[in-house]
């Protein structure tokens, strides 16, 4: 068995927005999915406020991602047997959030993204940018409270990179979510409020 | 400004199932065209067993004269009258039956032409088959005479529809009725009154013409290959047929009961054959249709890893999985019951030239496969998704990219 993350102890404070950078195979990843319940670990606890999420059933879990979690990949995932407008509004569905609220909130998203005549199209026709800034709207639609990103940039353009980090910079200092964005780029990291460095299956702050 | 999305369409299937639906038509296809095969062959067994369950036969004794279920002796007059005197008997009706075309139609014992003569002024002892339904023209009445009722496969062969005419040896019958398709073997029956079908034995068979124009004692009310012996209520046909043929001198007795029996052991090749083609179809049909659906399913993993990321549980995750199995196990069924029945048709319209039906398309039949379909859709695809959700969120992620 690898240990891939040691004694790692991370706090996410709302409105703080969150770098940790490593080079490729640090962990970056693993430590995202561990903190978005999208995996499990084999040690150490996992609390949101005053919930213990260690050991918290399949159910709860998934309710937990579904109501205060919201997940940007770098990949995008989008379903591309679904139009944008579904894609958007699967992240409602699980929840059982009233559909015209959803709808109404999806609407506001797309356009402030940029991407509201795109609504009937299917993924693999948008481009990066478009698909990423699709992915962004689905991630955000529930307001969450933790937004958890994985190279959000990694495949975009410089033009499209600078739209998607405002908004995640605006989503923390205006909108009080915690963002953790897991990056090897140094550059997108020094956006953030706090930058830690992954290495050796520990984090460090930058520069101690 | 978001235009033309007016909510989210409530779809059955997202994108991208047509090829396992096709996948599934075809598997689906070849398992009701199958099936249709093996129920046309065990329509033909049954009806036969129906017809020999509902009566006694009986037929004089020796070898050589007549065809068909009453092929044997001379059975005169006066042993017919003796059998209906037998305690139990209700009815006996005298019969001639001789082979259509007598160079061929003795070649194949479960195929034959036969031409059937009755005596229209009993009525038909058969507890079964008290009539043959008609489905075009009317059955034959008392007192008819060059008149003929045809069997379905046989008037096919023949393309007669009344008003038409059948040259049965070197006489011309007029059509009057034709037999609703039965399956089984008096849709090769030619059925006239008994006293023609005499008159075609005495033109048929020398010895059977020397011997009733020597001026000796065989009357035309002798004439008789058979008879079909009916029973009165509460009798046990089988009992019934012992005591006839102890009572009654020169008859050979087939026992319903007997003869079901050397009807199965005769049609036991075609039984099992039946059993294999339906076991083939549903082998085939079944894993075409599970794999299909359970590779349909496997393949959208990473979609279960990013819905869960969304908040999906296993119940609604297991929900959707269920509901696109049933559509597309559903759709792939009912297209595939459907190509079966033209193709069948098609085929079926061929070799009704040859007086043929290959297929037999029941409601029970495609009933059976689109159920079979669904559930086995079903069932496929809830096992792949209870794999896929053992694997977590973030290991179904990784893989399906």
């Amino acid at each position: 068995m690898l240990d891939v993350l040691r004694g790692v102890d991370v706090t996410l404070t709302p409105g703080e927005m969150l770098a940790v950078v490593g080079r490729s195979g640090s962990g970056k990843s693993t430590l995202l999915n561990l903190l978005g319940c999208l995996d499990r670990s084999d040690g150490g606890e996992l609390w949101f406020g005053d919930e213990r999420l260690t050991g918290a059933g399949r159910g709860s879990r998934a309710r937990f991602r579904g109501r205060h979690l919201g997940f940007v990949f770098q990949a995008y995932h989008l379903i591309p047997e679904l139009t944008v407008w579904e894609n958007v509004l699967l992240a409602a569905r699980y929840v059982g959030r009233a559909r015209a609220e959803a709808e109404e909130a999806a609407r506001k998203l797309l356009q402030r993204l940029g991407v509201a005549a795109r609504v009937a199209h299917y993924p693999p026709t948008l481009s990066g940018g478009e698909q990423q800034r699709v992915a962004f709207c689905r991630a955000m639609l529930n307001d969450p409270a933790v937004i958890l990103a994985d190279e959000p940039t990694g495949n975009l353009d410089a033009d499209n990179a600078g739209v998607l980090l405002a908004e995640l910079r605006a989503r923390a200092h205006d909108g009080g979510s915690a963002v953790l964005l897991v990056t090897h780029s140094a550059e997108l990291a020094h956006s953030a409020d706090r930058v830690l460095t992954l290495a050796d299956g520990q984090l460090t702050p930058v520069g101690a | 400004m978001v235009t033309g999305a007016g909510g989210p369409r409530r779809r059955l299937l997202p994108r991208g199932y047509g090829f396992a639906i096709a996948g599934i038509a075809v598997g689906m296809a070849g398992l009701v065209a199958l099936g249709a095969l093996a129920d046309r062959i065990s329509r033909f067994i049954d009806g036969g067993h129906r017809f020999v369950l509902g009566q006694i036969s009986v037929a004089g004794a020796g070898l050589g004269t007549g065809a068909g279920f009453t092929a044997g002796g001379l059975l005169p007059k006066r042993t017919i009258d003796a059998i209906r005197r037998v305690p139990g008997v209700a009815l006996v009706q005298a019969q001639v039956m001789l082979p259509l075309n007598p160079s061929t139609s003795e070649l194949f014992s479960v195929n034959q032409e036969l031409v059937l003569g009755v005596d229209l002024g009993v009525p038909t002892p058969n507890r079964n088959y008290p009539s043959f339904p008609i489905a075009h023209g009317r059955d034959l009445a008392p007192g008819d005479r060059g008149r003929v009722v045809v069997g379905a496969e046989l008037a096919a062969s023949r393309t007669l529809r009344p008003p038409a005419s059948l040259r049965i040896g070197d006489r011309d019958f007029e059509v009057v009725g034709i037999l609703e398709r039965l399956l089984t073997a008096p849709d090769r029956f030619a059925i006239v009154p008994i006293e023609d079908a005499r008159d075609l034995w005495l033109a048929l068979d020398p010895t059977v013409r020397a011997l009733y124009r020597t001026g000796g004692t065989l009357a035309a009310d002798d004439l008789n290959t058979g008879a079909a012996v009916g029973w009165t209520s509460g009798v046990d046909p089988d009992a019934l047929a012992a005591r006839i043929r102890r009572e009654v001198a020169g008859v050979n007795v087939a026992a319903p009961g007997e003869v079901a029996r050397q009807l199965s052991a005769s049609t036991a090749f075609f039984r099992w054959l039946m059993v294999a083609v339906a076991g083939i179809g549903l082998l085939i049909g079944g894993l075409s249709l599970s794999n299909t659906v359970a590779a349909a399913t496997f393949e959208r993993i990473r979609d279960f890893g990013i819905k869960q990321a969304l908040g999906a549980s296993d119940g609604q995750l297991l929900g959707e999985v269920l509901r696109e199995s049933l559509t597309v196990s559903l759709a792939g069924g009912v297209i595939g019951t459907v190509l079966a029945i033209l193709a069948g048709l098609a085929i079926d319209a061929r070799a009704a030239q040859a007086g043929q039906q290959l297929f037999l398309f029941s409601g029970r039949l495609v009933a059976f496969a689109v159920g079979f379909a669904a559930a086995l859709g079903a069932v496929a695809g809830v096992y792949a998704s209870v794999r896929i959700l053992r694997v977590p969120p973030a290991e179904a992620i990784r893989r399906g990219a």
